[in-house]
């Protein structure tokens, strides 16, 4: 091993089991793997330029758009009316709550981009209802944190267009198509999933919705549907850019919350728009310094070697797949899915590549298994917050997170294994 | 110390609102120049990238301030409240030591040399050193916000040993 990687690895751990926040572990692992190959003022320079022009992307900007747009949806109103929504459907089902919380998860996924905005949007109504309804509380946040990263892949998805800037030459637009069928398929396995667990618990259902009353609750609901037709309908029509789509969908949402529903107040403008600074803020730091990792790493080669090993380890294509997803899998328990996309990319994507994998299958498989990853401890983003709404701890909720990983793992595998399930739509689409 | 952080606190959060509406506004126009004026304006992105860097690094001093970086705290959790509390020092002495030599020192450097060689965007002539400027500034608002945690940490653990 070089002194740089051994620098790079001991840095790095270190750092993390410090408790140094992750952007700055990765940022300062970066400059003294630098610092041992070069002169100090170069080193010190490099980094600084790298992290900031890793940000000066006009396919970055989509991201803090997102983010608002996904603010003042969850704010909005809109949750509500897609929750209402789903109710209507499959309310009445034993453990219809459950499904009401999966389905409006990937609803909402599929309309703001944000794994956590749809965990909160969607669990602070309910989970409570859950509660009220009889279900334990850990069942609920584990469905709504599970079913909520689904949103990673069901487009738009701000995950999708990092690995769109990861790869190099992958477009947003076929990501975003590829990503519906092995979101919806995953959101069906966990559907499944809960449906078990409410048959095993004997959770019965609410009382059935009339006909009327199901079209009265899909036309309240229609306006924010209509988002996904606008946005995704213009980025995969090739008529938006996904920034662009992005700027629209900021100002729908806006139009949405502020005008038509009446439910966000201009005085509340500020605060949304300081929460979206933070948020995209908390991301883009990690992009900055990963970038310059991932520099720092292409440097010192480090990506070709590890590729080459991995590829000398066996020629069996199913095994090489196999270990990139376990190592990935482990990941994803520690790192956020930004900064794994932007410094494992390099690194697998030439591997997979070599086996006759498409990129665009490659990049679906990869952020799959990383949904995984953010809803498990250490670094669980999507699970700390359906935590903190149910009011319970990492420790009570995990037995009831099994089944789910279950479901996500079996999901991983066949998008792995099947590459149809991703490829097919964007064929369809001609892309 | 806790007036100056105050007013900190209140400039930062204004520049960052109003820089995140310019990047929506700054957006919107060119989806406008595009769209209906069919003359799509060359400056808006070049703008919005600026934007976008300014905003995400001044953004991510903030992000401290409000404690919304994650880091892992698989083993600092089983310490007890006071020992929590002295390492903190311990966390934040590794982020003003990143924010000193990356920030500061590296992104002062990068301005000095793209401003030496008058290096300068493409659309807007802009000189890159002004932009690379945020950098410093981040850098410093960093580190003085470690120091007020850590000034903060101290005067609790002086309370506890009071109490």
């Amino acid at each position: 091993m070089s002194d740089a990687v051994f620098t790079l690895i001991i840095c790095f751990v270190i750092l993390m089991a410090a408790n140094v926040p992750i952007s700055v572990c990765i940022g300062l692992s970066t400059v003294m793997t630098m610092i041992v190959s070069m002169p100090i003022e170069p080193a010190i320079t490099q980094t600084a330029q790298k992290i900031a022009t890793g940000l000066d992307s006009f396919a970055l900007l989509a991201i803090p758009l997102f983010v608002l747009s996904g603010h003042i949806m969850g704010q909005g109103g809109i949750a509500k009316r897609l929750i209402d929504m789903a109710k209507g459907f499959v309310g009445n089902l034993p453990g219809g709550l459950a499904f009401v919380n999966i389905i409006s998860c990937m609803l909402f996924g599929a309309i703001s981009g944000s794994a956590v905005a749809a965990t909160s949007a969607i669990g602070s109504f309910m989970i409570p209802e859950m509660n009220k309804a009889g279900y334990d509380k850990n069942f609920s946040a584990a469905a709504n944190a599970t079913a909520a990263t689904t949103g990673l892949l069901i487009p738009p998805s701000n995950v999708l267009i990092v690995y769109s800037l990861a790869s190099g030459n992958v477009s947003v637009a076929a990501l975003f198509v590829a990503g519906y069928m092995p979101g919806m398929l995953t959101g069906g396995l966990l559907i499944l999933s809960a449906g078990i667990l409410a048959f095993i618990h004997n959770y019965r259902g609410g009382e059935s919705i009339s006909m009327k009353e199901k079209v009265k609750r899909t036309g309240d609901a229609f306006l924010s549907l209509m988002l996904i037709v606008v946005v995704i309908g213009g980025i995969i029509g090739g008529i938006f850019t996904a920034t662009e789509a992005a700027v629209v969908a900021v100002l729908y949402s806006l139009i949405l919350a502020v005008v038509i529903y009446k439910e966000v107040k201009i005085s509340e403008l500020p605060e949304i728009l300081l929460q979206t600074a933070i948020t995209n803020s908390v991301v883009m730091l990690l992009v900055g310094c990963s970038m310059a990792l991932s520099w720092v790493m292409a440097y010192e080669n480090i990506p070709q070697d590890l590729s080459q090993t991995m590829l000398s380890l066996s020629d069996n294509p199913i095994v090489i797949l196999l270990v990139i997803n376990i190592i990935l899998l482990a990941v994803g328990t520690f790192m956020d899915a930004t900064p794994a996309i932007l410094i494992f990319t390099p690194i697998f994507l030439p591997v997979a590549m070599k086996l006759g994998m498409d990129p665009l299958h490659f990049g679906i498989v990869m952020i799959l298994n990383l949904c995984i990853g953010i809803c498990t401890p250490p670094v669980g983003t999507v699970l700390f917050v359906g935590c903190a709404i149910a009011d319970t701890k990492i420790t009570h909720i995990t037995k009831w997170l099994l089944p789910f990983f279950a479901a996500m793992i079996i999901g991983l595998l066949l998008v792995t294994f099947v590459p149809e399930i991703t490829m097919w739509l964007p064929r369809v689409f001609g892309f | 110390m806790d007036a100056i952080v105050k007013v900190v606190d209140k400039v930062l959060a204004w520049t960052l609102i109003v820089f995140v509406s310019g990047i929506v506004i700054d957006v919107t126009w060119q989806v406008f120049t595009r769209f209906i004026m069919d003359d799509p304006s060359s400056m808006t992105e070049e703008i919005a990238n600026f934007l976008l860097i300014w905003t995400s690094l001044l953004g991510s001093a903030y992000a401290l301030r409000v404690k919304a970086h994650l880091g892992i705290d698989i083993l600092t959790s089983k310490f007890n409240e006071k020992k929590q509390l002295k390492w903190e020092f311990v966390i934040y002495t590794f982020v003003i030591f990143f924010a000193a030599l990356v920030l500061v020192w590296g992104g002062s450097r990068l301005v000095g040399i793209t401003l030496k060689l008058n290096q300068v965007s493409a659309a807007l002539q802009l000189k890159m050193g002004y932009v690379y400027m945020i950098l410093p500034i981040t850098g410093l608002l960093i580190i003085f916000y470690s120091i007020f945690f850590m000034v903060e940490a101290s005067r609790k653990l002086k309370g506890q040993v009071a109490a």
